[in-house]
């Protein structure tokens, strides 16, 4: 009896390491599905790893839950996988876990979200969109438009609307945006709050601001969808958006598209989510044996509007109706 | 006949804190920015236009989804997949409304599928979720609250599976109507939420459906021994708090004309609780309130509005809330209306005393 469990553990235990050996496994500890963005960047990274030979993914959805995300950390180290994918809903909290994941010296790739925790673990790369940037294109493009307008020097209000507190995407584009606002004297800050980057909560907090503060020119909303959300609020309180309130989003999704080309909508600010084609051949690089340094990879990004030409320092804007066609998400 | 008003009893009543809280959150608004108060009329929309009308407007989905909660606690349970079928609603709808997002690629005024099924099977197949938790409860004889857990967990997923993880967005007219259009000057949300607040009222109060939910939560084996049906009580309870989830979720997707698996009805189920609560209900079961439960959702919504209108930082948000939901909740604490009902006992033996 004993011969025969031993056997069968030794076989168990040869089909697993011939198993492990034959492919790389490469774990993905995602937020959830937020928004499209979300929805874009997932499907990237899961079909250029799916697709990729010799490659397998483990893919878990963190619901928008922290602990459901430190769970799937730990199921990552108990499976022993090669490579572990990681974006967190929150910015803190993560030092534990990720600090058990160097220990099972499992190679750790940040992607888009770095955690607070960032300088103090080991990681093999980071991937993520420059979002102080972002938040001062946002800033820059209103106050450049407004010039190109003749407008550049009327007292203007501008109301930020912030993403999910403490979310690295919100406290990366506040301070762009705020950092920015110091260059534009005119913009004058009078809303900042929190729509959760959600589309019903951009409504909401625009229509109480729409109430509250007695003129608004300028939106400058941190994601697309807030914005959207932001756009039915004003068209509620007979304001025409685009034109009585001019509007700013972040990310890029085809919805704002729509929006900027129906001309309700005036700029977003790009966040690509399509990361598959610089982490791919990241970790096949590792795979090689090659080291990155800590330094945050970033993608190339383009700023889209209603008539293009607007130039922001690093980019010049590009008009949306021009290049809608090709978007993929 | 010389039926005195009684105020002790008033006073020991928690509808009248919950009441009074929501007067002094008012108040408070008011005392800020009377301008808070002011209601105009909005001809682009055809629609009454200000914050009070925002509150009522935006706790739509809140109150619904809490007359059910009302029910379902009065029973002694809770049901926590509430926010779940919202997302689950709003998935089935849209859905229906553009079916493949690759083949018709552009969200436009169309629906793929008549409209009649829009509306409908999402209402269907929340009711029938609904029922599955009142039949693990009452046949299965599971806690609600872990009965329920199963449907909140997995609710989400199959929302996101529906539209395969993807947010579907619509430009179907008749569809906005539920969320963004108006009857009577008024938004349809807030319409809806009094048809279904005041068809849950009579259903309790005119037939003795209530009586039988109040009996069931007070003791469930006495009330089967004097003929009470509990477990067709509980399988109704259910399956109304289901398909009002239903009605919800359809308010919520349409105002922002897309579904969203992930943040619709997020913490709906812990918001209606709240909204029960506060309205005076027991969570032990027996006696209900659904006009308290109105005025609970109301102070829910009024809390949020005012941190939106006034501008509280967004990292102060949190704990704003937390605080003037603990005040409320102290107010109505038992020692409290304890001792301004012995306060106004005294007062009443008082006058009593005078008169003779």
């Amino acid at each position: 009896m004993k011969k025969v469990f031993f056997l069968v553990t030794a076989l168990v235990m040869l089909v697993c390491v011939s198993a492990a050996s034959a492919e790389v496994v490469i774990a993905f500890s995602q937020i959830g599905q937020e928004s499209d963005w979300r929805t874009a960047n997932t499907d990237d990274l899961k079909n250029a790893i799916e697709n990729h030979p010799g490659w397998k993914l483990v893919y878990d959805d963190g619901q928008q839950k922290q602990e459901n995300q430190i769970k799937a950390l730990r199921n990552f180290i108990t499976q022993d996988v090669n490579y572990i994918l990681f974006t967190g809903v929150v910015s803190t909290g993560w030092d534990e876990v990720l600090k058990e994941v160097n220990e099972a010296e499992i190679p750790l790739l940040l992607v888009d979200r770095l955690p607070d925790c960032a300088d103090k673990i080991e990681y093999a790369a980071a991937f993520g969109g420059d979002f102080v940037e972002e938040g001062r294109r946002q800033i820059v493009w209103a106050g450049e438009y407004l010039k190109s307008i003749g407008k550049g020097d009327m007292d203007v209000n501008i109301v930020i609307m912030e993403g999910t507190t403490g979310a690295s995407a919100q406290t990366g584009r506040t301070e762009g945006n705020l950092k920015a606002l110091k260059s534009y004297p005119h913009l004058k800050l009078v809303g900042q709050q929190s729509g959760n980057f959600t589309r019903a909560e951009g409504q909401a907090v625009m229509e109480s601001w729409l109430k509250s503060i007695p003129k608004i020119d300028v939106l400058i909303a941190q994601n697309d969808d807030m914005a959207l959300g932001a756009i039915d609020a004003i068209k509620a309180a007979g304001k025409v958006p685009g034109r009585d309130i001019i509007i700013v989003g972040c990310d890029s999704v085809k919805a704002a598209f729509d929006a900027i080309v129906a001309g309700e909508m005036n700029c977003t600010v790009e966040c690509t989510p399509l990361y598959a084609e610089f982490v791919v051949p990241t970790i096949e690089a590792l795979e090689r044996g090659e080291k990155f340094d800590k330094t945050v990879i970033h993608p190339k990004e383009n700023v889209f509007d209603m008539n293009g030409g607007i130039y922001l320092g690093t980019v010049t804007s590009i008009k949306a109706a021009d290049v809608i066609s090709q978007r993929r998400y | 006949m010389n039926k005195r008003f009684d105020f002790s009893a008033l006073m020991q009543s928690k509808v009248t804190w919950a009441v009074i809280a929501e007067v002094l959150i008012l108040l408070v608004c008011f005392a800020i920015r009377p301008d808070f108060f002011s209601i105009s009329y909005q001809p682009s929309t055809g629609m009454l236009y200000g914050s009070l009308i925002d509150i009522v407007n935006r706790s739509a989905e809140i109150t619904i989804i809490s007359m059910g909660m009302t029910l379902v606690i009065a029973l002694g349970g809770t049901d926590l997949s509430v926010g779940a079928l919202v997302a689950v609603s709003g998935a089935i709808a849209l859905k229906f409304l553009r079916w493949d997002v690759l083949t018709y690629t552009t969200p436009g005024d169309y629906t793929v599928y008549p409209y009649f099924l829009v509306l409908i099977v999402p209402l269907v197949v929340c009711a029938l979720m609904g029922l599955f938790n009142g039949f693990l409860v009452a046949k299965g004889g599971i806690q609600p609250i872990i009965a329920t857990l199963i449907l909140m967990v997995c609710g989400r997923g199959v929302a996101q599976i529906l539209t395969d993880g993807k947010q579907f967005t619509t430009g179907y007219s008749p569809f906005r109507v539920i969320g963004q259009g108006s009857f009577l000057y008024l938004p349809m949300p807030i319409i809806i939420t009094i048809i279904v607040v005041v068809a849950v009222a009579l259903f309790t109060r005119k037939t003795a459906f209530g009586a039988f939910v109040e009996s069931v939560g007070v003791n469930a084996s006495a009330s089967r021994l004097s003929g009470i049906k509990a477990g067709t009580v509980i399988l109704i309870v259910f399956m109304i708090t289901g398909l009002l989830s239903g009605i919800s979720g359809l308010i919520y997707s349409s105002r922002i004309m897309s579904n969203d698996s992930n943040n619709a009805g997020l913490n709906f189920e812990m918001d209606a609780i709240l909204a029960v609560v506060i309205g005076g209900t027991n969570m032990a079961g027996g006696k209900f309130s659904l006009a308290g439960t109105v005025v609970g959702s109301l102070i829910i919504r009024t809390i949020v509005t005012f941190v939106y209108y006034f501008g509280i930082v967004s990292e102060a948000t949190m704990a704003f809330k937390a605080l003037i939901i603990a005040v409320v909740i102290v107010l109505q604490s038992e020692p409290v209306r304890e001792y301004f009902a012995r306060r106004a006992r005294r007062r009443e033996a008082l006058a009593g005393g005078d008169a003779r």
